[in-house]
């Protein structure tokens, strides 16, 4: 494929487009976002690239639209068909209560209300048929669905993974009788035991996807009139369909977005030499933590996004309240605290001048000089004095001094964003002290040092296109497919032509990709009998039921310090074939006037190191360089800043 | 410069969390009994070397305030850092003796300098029947084996004849193994990050931050209290019955806040009784800390300084804080509940505005058959409150645990469900109303037995402001009612629906005219 690759990233405040051409080189835009309509910010990103619609070979697209149809909950009306004696699932939930010490909070309002669940009259148990679904029996809950005008029906029935006959079966009713009202069934979409996420995960699905495919054959439609290509779609799994096979999985989209920022972590990770990283992504009021092993995002399946479970394969990412816009203020106990409550972009932190009066993280920044350009994007000018006098009004109902609040403020987002990157690595046997922290987006720069030194970790990389990196990693991503079958047996039950027979089922159930360069990876959901968690352990058609036991047996150990004298089982399995990812060429200009009192990121020569206490303004941001850290402008760009020894 | 800045103390809120929750996240996943891993019916503390609990996990409330009885206990044994030590007495740490608490006394530099602990209710700790959760047992040693704090391991190294004792008096051993093996992991994974934490802070530092946060979480209370006014009120609710009789059981409490705490009284509640739903001090406690918990910000850290800004008065020998030998194993579950019932009905009564009485059981039910054991609880409406109508099919009060997916279960056992749905039309009426109750039908494949330990099948959780109570529960064995508690044989194709409590609705129902 010749010409260039476009990724366009849509966030709350801005869209931020990147194109890496043939040879490598790139090229990053930020515009304004549309909220109304997001195709207009996207446009006018495209034409700020300047790019010629006909050299544009591929647009990826990582878009909030399912995210937001989630949050907003105005998405498709569903009609739910369950088992009978199991039509209220989605009102039960795992009966843990939304909060557990306010007894008044609910959880957010089931996407299919009860009268739109209906009862059919069958039964699996896991053992075989209990009692059969008659021809009548289908044709009279598709005339009860039909009389319900659904614009979408999810299909799922208990033990439905082992045995989708009945799905299948009832399909057919409804498809002649509803003509072209789409059906969908959770044999397809998630065959994995545990009805209720398995359930929630197909109403999920049938909830998005009118309204994702409306929206990118909309946006597929402009483009076109100016010439662009259709566009692909960033999945939560961190790889590229489609707009057309995107419209039929609206559910794995609902990570879009925040799934790019680590695949270009990754990418630039790479490029600089290294394998396994922790990754934040610091916004203005929140901030996301990911994890990175062998080069690769991890990925994972289960989460819920916006109250609704959606247990497909995901890139792994913990999103937590701090970040730049996040408020200091003192609590009935005269502590300090930081957040939840944000600023955001409007008013914004007290230096924006835009009639923020709180103390923000990002007016600490500002009074101990951390962020030294005046001008910021968004044609903001920074007010120096404003947001001294917010942290003056603070420091005053501590009793403390403006340095120490603003350096205790910045302490305790960095504690929150350090729990995070806790989590992600501690829980999934990764020492963070191995890794090497990737630290990106408006804040990445600035709370690096001070996370990496919560977290014991000695290395930092601070990525060129710190800014952009997610619609960098957009324009890289490779193609993606995934295909998952229920298995549910015993390793000893496998022997090496059963699980051949088994990559080959999961390799049809993908479907071939485009591109004839693909790596595919199969993973089996493995745990011992009787447990309830499982663990993705790798395998290859090559293997047999043992040798997938003894690697789950060493990844149990890793992850949980045991292991079990205990028969393993296989739960489901899943495959993804993946294209190759369009590779940028970064490297650094290296500049001439650089001088160690104005220390900007463009003019920094090749290699030129710096120690602590430093600030180097990049482009949109800004970084800090800490005591007893040394900083190096790396080849490809950006920089890695390394713990002193001692 | 001091050691530690009260400024800093966020930071170390964080950081005393983050150690507990992955203690609860290594559990939860490296368990292997669904009670465990699926309803996640465990808790993991981190506590400083004076045994203060610093950081809970937040799981189930009934283990909120009784965990740190268990870390009493254990040090009163003098242990070797590093050593392990397990136990369930009730009357000594414990809660009942299905919950089976690990204690490692963190080593470092060849001292203790704090523990981690974590509990876990298994499914079967032997006595007179499966699950250990008996109707009708009238001493504690009836209800399965009792665990003094005993070591179970010393320098990581597991102790086999103490593990093969306990595995013998069990019935399902090596289920238990796999669970108590999750336990340790989780405790070395807690002690390994406290270690960790405290060379990177410097243990100077990290101790005077533990006593800072425990300072400052009681202020947080106390300075809760004190907005909410000096006032009194009093309450009286009932169990109904231990078990052995169907007789009501009172609960009494006289609840008032004054000098910045909540002082409870609970005299004219009834003596001990000779059935199991009696009560360890601890398990009171627990109740009381998780009411108190409901009226502070959400955003109080978990700790013993929440305990502080409470005082509690229960006569020796009532059934609030009973004595060996008496059995206890529905006062945790079921006791508990009603205590909290009683707290709220007397918060009420001095005026604050509290939410009407949830379902006030767990709705305890425990099958047995031919080498297996299930034991599951079942969730109910809550009580509605000025916020709004309550909650439907959740657990209320001091548990909070999942339900069993269908599919998991019908896989694991020999039962199908034959009806898992919302119990509409439950809820009490109101101008908001009460959360509904649950149905769940089971269907014996095989024969086995069941016990259920139940309460509001006959006394309704009542309304709040003139709302209208909940409907009570029902027990049903093929169409037949069955008591709240009660232990019955089940053959292949007997049919056992369980209909949980409706929540109390809140404020006099509009009327249609």
């Amino acid at each position: 494929m010749t010409g260039s690759s476009v990724g366009v990233d849509v966030g709350g405040t801005f869209t931020d487009v990147v194109s890496i051409d043939d040879d490598g080189d790139v090229v990053a835009r930020k515009v304004l976002s549309t909220p109304t309509d997001q195709s207009d910010g996207v446009i006018a990103g495209l034409r700020a690239l300047g790019i010629p619609p006909a050299q544009c070979a591929r647009m990826v697209h990582g878009t909030t639209v399912a995210t937001n149809t989630l949050l907003e909950r105005n998405g498709a009306r569903v009609v739910l068909c369950a088992t009978e004696g199991a039509t209220s699932l989605l009102e039960l939930r795992r009966q843990e209560r939304a909060s557990l010490y306010d007894l008044t909070r609910h959880h957010p309002p089931a996407l299919v209300p009860p009268d739109r669940c209906i009862a059919v009259p069958e039964r699996l148990d896991a053992r075989g048929v209990v009692r059969a679904l008659t021809r009548g029996g289908a044709e009279y809950v598709a005339s009860r669905v039909g009389e319900l005008h659904p614009e979408c029906v999810a299909v799922a029935l208990l033990h439905s993974y082992r045995d989708p006959s009945h799905e299948h079966e009832l399909a057919q009713a409804l498809h002649s009788s509803l003509g072209g009202v789409d059906v969908i069934l959770s044999s397809d979409v998630l065959p994995e035991i545990r009805e209720y996420e398995r359930t929630a995960t197909t109403v999920a699905e049938a909830y998005l996807r009118p309204r994702v495919a409306r929206y990118l054959s909309q946006l597929a439609d402009r483009l076109k009139a100016d010439g662009f290509p259709a566009p692909a779609v960033m999945t939560s799994a961190g790889g590229m369909r489609s707009a057309g096979e995107a419209a039929r999985s609206a559910a794995s989209l609902a990570l879009s977005g925040p799934a790019g920022g680590v695949v270009g972590a990754a990418a630039v990770l790479r490029l600089a030499g290294f394998a396994d990283a922790l990754t934040i992504d610091i916004g203005g009021t929140s901030a996301d933590a990911g994890l990175i092993t062998g080069g690769k995002p991890l990925v994972e399946s289960g989460g819920d996004v916006a109250g609704v479970p959606i247990a497909l394969p995901r890139v792994l990412i913990d999103t937590v309240s701090a970040g730049g816009g996040s408020i200091g203020w003192t609590d009935a106990g005269g502590a300090l605290r930081v957040g939840p409550r944000s600023a955001g972009v409007r008013p914004g932190p007290a230096a924006f001048g835009l009639g923020g009066v709180n103390a923000t993280i990002t007016d600490a920044h500002i009074v101990l000089g951390r962020i030294q350009a005046r001008r910021m994007s968004g044609g903001i000018t920074l007010d120096i004095a404003a947001a001294r006098r917010a942290i003056e009004a603070l420091a005053g109902k501590l009793g403390a001094t403006v340095e120490r609040t603003a350096t205790a403020m910045i302490a305790a987002a960095d504690a929150a964003m350090a729990r995070a990157l806790r989590r992600v690595s501690v829980e999934r046997g990764v020492d963070p002290r191995r890794c090497v922290l990737v630290a990106f987006g408006g804040g990445g720069g600035l709370h690096a040092c001070g996370l990496a030194d919560q977290l014991a970790i000695r290395t930092i990389l601070v990525p060129p296109f710190s800014g952009v990196l997610s619609a960098l990693g957009l324009a890289m991503a490779p193609e993606r497919r995934e295909g998952m079958v229920s298995v549910m047996l015993s390793t000893e039950a496998l022997g090496a032509s059963d699980v051949a027979a088994l990559a080959r089922q999961l390799s049809q159930r993908a479907g071939a990709a485009d591109d004839p360069e693909v790596t595919r990876e199969w993973w089996a959901r493995t745990r011992y009998v009787g447990q309830g968690h499982e663990l993705d352990v790798p395998f290859t058609a090559g293997d047999d039921g043992a040798s997938i036991a003894r690697r789950f047996t060493e990844d149990h150990h890793k992850r949980l310090g045991f292991s079990l004298d205990r028969p393993v089982e296989i739960v489901s399995s899943r495959h993804a074939v993946t294209g190759q990812a369009r590779e940028p060429r970064l490297r650094r200009a290296g500049g001439s006037e650089w001088s160690a009192n104005s220390m900007l990121d463009t003019n920094a020569p090749l290699d030129v190191r710096i120690s602590g206490l430093a600030v180097v303004t990049l482009a949109d941001s800004s970084m800090l360089v800490a005591q007893d850290w040394t900083a190096r402008a790396l080849p490809i760009g950006g920089w890695l800043l390394e713990k002193n020894a001692g | 410069m001091p050691l530690f800045d009260s400024l800093d103390l966020e930071v170390m809120s964080h950081s005393f969390a983050a150690i507990a929750e992955e203690m609860g996240s290594i559990l939860v996943r490296g368990a292997l009994s669904p009670n465990i891993r699926e309803r996640r019916d465990s808790s993991a503390a981190l506590f400083d070397a004076r045994g203060a609990m610093i950081a809970q996990a937040a799981h189930i409330p009934v283990h909120l305030g009784a965990m740190p009885e268990a870390v009493r206990a254990v040090r009163l044994r003098r242990p070797q850092p590093g050593d392990v030590y397990i136990l369930n007495d009730p009357y000594n740490g414990g809660s009942h003796l299905p919950d089976l608490t690990l204690v490692e006394a963190i080593e470092d530099g060849g001292e203790i300098v704090g523990y981690a602990a974590v509990r876990a209710h298994h499914a079967d700790v032997g006595g007179m029947s499966p699950g250990s959760m008996p109707q009708g047992a009238t001493e504690l040693v009836q209800e399965g084996l009792v665990l003094p704090p005993v070591r179970l391991a010393r320098a990581g190294v597991v102790d086999q004849e103490m593990l093969e004792l306990i595995l013998a008096n069990v019935r399902t051993p090596e289920e238990r193994r796999g669970d108590l093996r999750a336990q340790i992991a989780a405790c070395a994974a807690g002690a390994a990050e406290w270690r960790a934490l405290r060379a990177r802070e410097s243990p100077e530092r990290i101790d005077a931050a533990g006593k800072a946060l425990l300072d400052y979480t009681e202020r947080r209370a106390r300075t809760e209290i004190a907005a909410l006014g000096d006032r009194t009120g009093r309450a009286t609710d009932v169990l109904e019955g231990d078990g052995v009789t169907a007789e009501d059981i009172i609960v009494a409490a006289a609840v008032s806040l004054r000098d910045n705490l909540l002082h409870i009284d609970f005299t004219g509640t009834s003596p001990r009784v000779a059935g199991n739903v009696n009560c360890p001090l601890a398990v009171t406690r627990a109740a009381a800390v998780f009411v108190l918990r409901t009226l502070l910000d959400e955003d109080v850290p978990t700790n013993d300084g929440i305990a502080r800004a409470i005082e509690i008065v229960a006569e020796e020998d009532c059934v609030l804080n009973s004595r060996w030998p008496s059995a206890v194993a529905a006062g945790n579950v079921e006791m508990s509940q009603r205590i909290t019932d009683v707290l709220f009905a007397a918060l009420g009564d001095a005026g604050l505005d509290v939410p009407a009485q949830g379902q006030g059981t767990m709705n305890n039910i425990t099958f047995g058959g031919a080498g297996w054991t299930f034991y599951e609880t079942l969730g109910g409406g809550q009580g509605a409150s000025s916020q709004g109508g309550g909650p439907s099919a959740v657990h209320v009060g001091m548990s909070n645990t999942r339900n069993t997916p269908i599919e998991s279960l019908e896989v694991a056992y020999p039962l199908r469900i034959e009806e898992y749905t919302v119990r509409n039309g439950s809820g009490g009426a109101g101008f908001f109303s009460g959360g509904e109750g649950v149905l769940r039908r089971y269907l014996a494949l095989e024969a086995c037995t069941v016990t259920l330990l139940s309460e509001r099948r006959r006394h309704a959780p009542r309304g709040m402001q003139g709302g209208g109570a909940g409907e009570v529960g029902r027990n049903m064995l093929n169409g037949v009612e069955l008591a709240a508690k009660c232990r019955v044989s089940l053959a292949a194709g007997d049919s056992l629906s369980i209909e949980t409590p409706g929540g109390g609705g809140w404020g006099e129902p509009v009327s249609n005219s």
